[in-house]
Parts: C-alpha cells; sequence; structure tokens
C-alpha cells in the first residue's frame, strides 16, 4: 500500500479515510511514506520567466521532499506567484526543468500535470453547487458516478463542509468557499498541491482557524504541498521549509527557526520580523566589537532596555551582553503581549520589543535607559 | 375613565403606524405607474382595435370579437410571412452568437486591445442610416464573388450586424462579472481540455447575460422593416413587409398582427426567463 509508483494518479497520495481505521493511523502510515521517499520528489532546476523587459525570476532551483509543506515568502511582486503559476503549467517558463516523481512535466499542459490548485478568490464555479463543484475533476477523469459520489462525500466529511454539500457557492462565507475550493483540489489525488495565498483574502479569525485545519490535512494526507504568502506568521507557523524570495530569486531557505533567527541577507532580515539592520561602524560603536561583515542585524526582542536609576543589570539580561550603552526612549507602542519602543543610543535608532508586563514595568517616553544586546544574537549578514 | 383606559391602550400601537402610512401613493409611485401607463397605453388601445368588431364614431367599440385574429392567423400569406421572419431573425442571431461569444471571450482573456476594437466595430452599422447603408450592400451582393441580392442571405448577413452591438455589449459584459481566467486555470487543472472548459464553466455563467441580449434583438429585428423592405421586399415577405403593404386593409387586421407579433415575442421572453432557471437548477443536478 505504501509502496511508491510512478503513476500520476497513484491511490496511494490520498489514502481514503474508509480504508483506514483512524486518522492517526494514516498519519502514521504517511510518515513511513514521507521517510522512504527521496528528498526531490518535486524538483526544480534553473527555472527562469521573463515578460518583456522585466525578469520575473531567475535561477530557480529546489527540491521538495514528498510529504513536505515547502512556503514560498516574499513581498507582493517577487515572482512567486508566477512561479506557482509556471509549475502548475498555467504559465510558461523560458528556461528550466520541473521534475514531479522522476518525471519530467516542464511542457506538458495544466490538464495532465497531476497538480491540484488552490486560488486566493477560490476560484469556485459560481453555477455549480458543492457537489458538483468538487465532483468536476472526477468528472473530467470520467470517474464512474457511484464511485465520484462516495469520493465526493469522503474529502466533504474531511473538510467539514457535508451539510453544505447542496448550496451554492455565494451561499458560503468565505472560509466555506475555500474549503470547498480545497476539497476540489484534493479529491482527484493530486501529485502535488499547489496553494496561492489561499487564506489572504479571508478575515483574522477565519484565518488562523482554516491555517490550523489545512496543515493537519495536508499533514493526514502526506500532500506535499508548496504555499504562497506574503505574510511571514502564516509561513513560520505552517511550514517544514520556507523559500524566501526577494526580487525573483530565492535568497535563503530553511526552517521556521533557521529562517527567523538566522537571516543571511539585510533583505531577508528586513522582511523576517523587525530585524535591526546596522552598519558595520553603527556596530562598532554600538557593540563595542569589531565585525568583518559590512551589516550586522540584531532582533527586536535581544535587546534588552533597564532604567538608569536601577543599579545592577535585571535578571534578565544576558551575562553574554555587552557593557551596556546608554540611550533615549523616543517612541513607544503597545502591540498587546509586546510593546516596542524606538530607543535611540549610540546615534543609531533601534527597534526593541520587551513583553508587556504590566503598566509598573512599562518605561516612559523620553526616559533615560541602558541599551544592552545578547551577543550571541547578533548576526553578521552576507554583503 | 373608559376615555383613558383607551388611550393608554392605543398608546402601545403608534409604532406600528409606519406601515399604515405604505398605501399612500409616494412620488416614486407615480412617477413608475405614469412611465407604465405611457408605454402600454398604446399596446392597450391596438389591443382594443384588434378585438373591435367596429369602433368609429363611439369613445368605446361597439362590440369585442376574435374574428380578426382568427382570420389573420387563417391566412396561408401571414404564416409564410411569419416563418420567413422567424427564419431570418433566428439564423441571424445564432450566426451573431457563433461569431461573437468566442470573439469577447478572446478580447477579454488574451486580447485586450481587441475590447477597445470591437466597442467602435459595432457601432458602425448604427452610425451610417439604413436608405443608405441598404444601398451600398445591394450593390456589394449585387454581383462579385457573394451574389445575394434578392435571398434571404443577404437579410440575415445584415441583421447580424445590427445584432452585433447588443450581443457582443452583453456577452462581454457578462464576461466582466465572472474571473474568467481564475475559473480557466481551474477547470484545467482539474483536468478539462480549454475548450472543455468553456463549455462546462464559463458559458453556464454567462448565459443570462446573453439570454437577454438575444430576446432585446430579437424584438427589435422581428419588428425591422426598413432593411427588409429595401433589400429583399416583396421577393421575401417578411412580416413587417407584409404589415406595410396590407396597411390598405382593415385596421383591425394589422391591429390584430401587431398585436400577435407583441404576444409572441412577450412568450418567448417568458419561457427564456423560465428556460435559463431551470437550467442553472438542472446544471447544478447533472
Amino acid at each position: 500500500m505504501t509502496t511508491l509508483t510512478a503513476a500520476p494518479y497513484a491511490r496511494d497520495h490520498l489514502p481514503t479515510l474508509d480504508r483506514c481505521d483512524t486518522v492517526a493511523e494514516v498519519a502514521t502510515r504517511q510518515q513511513g511514506t514521507t521517510a522512504t521517499a527521496s528528498p526531490d520528489y518535486l524538483r526544480l532546476e534553473s527555472l527562469a520567466k521573463r515578460f518583456g523587459e522585466t525578469q520575473v525570476f531567475s535561477q530557480i532551483d529546489a527540491e521538495i521532499a514528498k510529504g513536505e509543506f515547502v512556503t514560498l515568502l516574499g513581498p507582493s511582486g517577487c515572482g512567486k506567484s508566477t512561479l506557482l503559476r509556471a509549475i502548475a503549467g498555467l504559465n510558461t517558463l523560458d528556461e528550466g526543468r520541473i521534475m514531479v516523481g522522476g518525471e519530467e512535466i516542464t511542457s506538458l499542459p495544466p490538464q495532465q500535470r497531476g497538480v491540484g490548485m488552490v486560488f486566493q478568490h477560490y476560484a469556485l464555479f459560481p453555477n455549480m453547487r458543492v457537489t458538483d463543484n468538487v465532483a468536476f475533476g472526477l468528472r473530467m477523469q470520467k470517474v464512474p458516478q457511484e464511485e465520484r459520489g462516495r469520493r465526493v462525500d469522503e474529502v466533504l466529511r474531511l473538510v467539514e463542509l457535508r451539510e453544505h454539500a447542496d448550496k451554492f457557492p455565494h451561499q458560503l462565507s468565505g472560509g466555506q468557499c475555500q474549503r470547498v475550493a480545497l476539497a476540489r483540489a484534493l479529491v482527484v489525488e493530486p501529485r502535488i498541491l499547489l496553494m496561492d495565498e489561499p487564506l489572504s483574502a479571508l478575515d483574522a479569525r477565519i484565518r488562523r482557524h482554516l491555517r490550523q485545519q489545512l496543515r493537519d490535512i495536508q499533514k493526514t494526507l502526506g500532500l506535499t504541498t508548496l504555499f504562497v504568502t506574503h505574510d511571514q506568521e502564516e509561513a513560520l507557523m505552517m511550514s517544514d521549509r520556507i523559500f524566501l524570495m526577494h526580487d525573483g530569486r530565492i535568497l535563503q531557505q530553511g526552517d521556521a527557526e533557521a529562517l527567523y533567527t538566522r537571516p543571511r541577507s539585510h533583505q531577508a532580515a528586513g522582511f523576517m520580523g523587525h530585524y535591526n539592520v546596522l552598519s558595520g561602524e553603527q556596530a562598532h560603536a554600538l557593540l563595542g566589537t569589531v565585525s568583518r561583515a559590512a551589516r550586522v542585524a540584531l532582533r527586536p526582542e535581544a535587546i534588552y532596555l533597564q532604567p538608569v536609576s536601577e543599579a545592577s543589570p535585571g535578571g534578565e539580561v544576558p551575562t553574554h551582553a555587552g557593557p551596556g550603552c546608554r540611550g533615549v526612549i523616543r517612541r513607544r507602542q503597545l502591540l498587546g503581549n509586546i510593546v516596542r519602543y524606538a530607543v535611540e543610543c549610540a546615534g543609531i535608532e533601534l527597534s526593541v520589543d520587551a513583553l508587556n508586563r504590566g503598566s509598573r514595568h512599562l518605561l516612559a517616553e523620553e526616559s533615560e535607559v541602558l541599551v544592552f544586546v545578547d551577543l550571541d544574537e547578533v548576526q553578521e549578514l552576507e554583503e | 375613565m373608559s376615555q383613558n383606559a383607551d388611550l393608554t391602550l392605543s398608546r402601545p400601537k403608534a409604532p406600528a403606524l409606519p406601515t399604515l402610512r405604505l398605501p399612500r401613493p409616494s412620488i416614486h409611485a407615480l412617477v413608475v405607474g405614469g412611465v407604465f401607463t405611457l408605454l402600454a397605453l398604446p399596446l392597450v388601445a391596438t389591443l382594443g382595435y384588434a378585438l373591435a368588431t367596429s369602433w368609429g364614431a363611439t369613445l368605446l367599440p361597439d362590440g369585442l370579437t376574435l374574428k380578426w385574429f382568427l382570420e389573420l392567423w387563417s391566412t396561408p400569406r401571414f404564416q409564410l410571412a411569419f416563418a420567413r421572419s422567424m427564419l431570418v431573425t433566428l439564423g441571424a442571431l445564432v450566426l451573431s452568437l457563433v461569431l461573437v461569444v468566442p470573439v469577447a471571450f478572446l478580447a477579454h482573456t488574451r486580447y485586450p486591445r481587441l475590447d477597445a476594437w470591437m466597442n467602435g466595430l459595432v457601432l458602425v452599422p448604427f452610425a451610417v442610416p439604413p436608405v443608405v447603408s441598404s444601398v451600398g450592400l445591394l450593390q456589394l451582393y449585387a454581383g462579385g464573388p457573394l451574389p445575394l441580392v434578392g435571398s434571404p442571405w443577404i437579410l440575415i448577413f445584415t441583421y447580424v450586424t445590427i445584432a452585433l452591438p447588443f450581443v457582443y455589449r452583453a456577452v462581454a459584459n457578462s464576461l466582466r462579472t465572472i474571473d474568467v481566467r481564475s475559473l480557466m486555470d481551474a477547470a484545467q487543472l482539474l483536468g478539462a481540455t480549454p475548450f472543455r472548459a468553456f463549455f462546462l464553466v464559463i458559458l453556464p455563467n454567462i448565459r443570462i447575460g446573453v439570454q437577454v441580449a438575444v430576446f432585446l434583438s430579437f424584438s427589435f429585428l422581428v419588428g425591422e422593416f426598413v432593411f427588409a423592405n429595401m433589400l429583399v421586399g416583396t421577393r421575401f415577405e417578411t412580416l413587417q413587409v407584409y404589415l406595410n403593404n396590407m396597411r390598405g386593409a382593415s385596421g383591425h387586421f394589422t391591429s390584430a398582427l401587431v398585436i400577435t407579433l407583441f404576444l409572441f415575442t412577450l412568450l418567448l421572453t417568458w419561457l427564456g426567463n423560465r428556460q435559463s432557471g431551470h437550467a442553472i437548477a438542472k446544471d447544478a443536478n447533472a
């Protein structure tokens, strides 16, 4: 059952729940599959695309394992959506090869790629009910009616929409629409699932809920997934691995922790979190250390503030902190659980995040503070 | 005392009062009613004349009869003219749909600049007065590779150009209300060829708009006289030409003809609307 086959629509890509006892069992089985699968189930080899004069993306190389959840993260206009559409076959490529399970799909039309896609604005067929939307792919594959009904029912149960099966898309909420779209993409058992900012059109509460549900379903089915977003929180939360894109290039890749705590370039540092990016001289002035790197990045939560009036460094200042530098708080923003201070120190304005421990601990604007930096968390940047 | 009790009882009812104000004719009702009367009056008068035994010096007709209708419907010349009108009008509509739908689709999805061109192009038949363009058309089709003068084809081709603006705009507008690109993409990724995707996903979603355009053009074309008279005239007598030729006959008779035409168009429109409602439901159940 778990053996890999090269057949495009092999049943083992989407284990149907009726053949297994529990979801947990499916998950275990899928993990087994993932472990034995080759690390390059989906291979992108030096992909490039230009529209007229503008290079949309170039030198895109990636290897994605079976069952992996990979996110393409980047600001709008960085080419991530175009790249996703190229993998789906909806855009042509100027250079490069796309391989899925050892088979080249670069020049196949979209309907033969065995790729499922979920769009930002759902793209549900307005003239069809939920069931018919979901059954569409099976109809195209000429799956017999009985089996079609069964599989549609199964996948609707998976996305918890069975009670809405007879509704039209305009009768559903945004979150429900997106779950229908997901069911519609899943029912044909795609080899790869592509998602183009699927949560961006939804409001915050639904988005958080659906994020979790999406990830659970993806893990349960062991789906190889490529997810596009500009929301770093979404990327950090959901992904096995993140590809950070900028100006049509992959800047850096890695898991959430590596990408967040160890940005390698100032673009990466600029996009992740609220990094303070300092030049070499600024770093020297602030930290007193000499760094060979042209720039360094400082996470705002790795900087500690202490009122000048307090005699000794507080308990929370790490032992590895520098000597401390006198500064003045210029602005204070309350972000809920976090307080963000803009501190001027050695002629540099730093962004510093502190946990909001209640009004007693808040530091006043224009008050003088000592600024400590955790030297272990100073990140030297390339170029 | 009892009066006081009445007062206190009636007080809680006060909030319900606004609903009582509804029957008072508002300015909106007056405007709508006025326009409707203005539009319906000639039709009602014609209907009255068609049903009257005779209607001369009196304010109201002398008596009512269906004689004129029955006489009209049993006239072979009317039946033939009716059939010819249907043939030409429906032929023109089918042809314009076959021509326009793919063009509008491509203009919307692939060649946006084509849309601007089409918008100008579809207005040309209206810019030239029918009397002028019919002379030109006669000259064009009199000889050369396509001698069509006197055949119904010349009328069909001309009617296509008249229906073009209605049909093109309606199709283009309907396409604008749906996300054509995403729907095509989604359908193709689910295994449909572009052709099937178009027929299963795009066409059903623009059908209502297209239908409206078709009925509008239909009623317009069925009532067209100038081109029909100038281009084919008595050699291919359509309803309007027939009506013109019968102008010497009884007014009751021609009134019956006008009413018949109106009712027929009304029936078709109603059927069309009903059909589109059914089709959507059926499509979804299939």
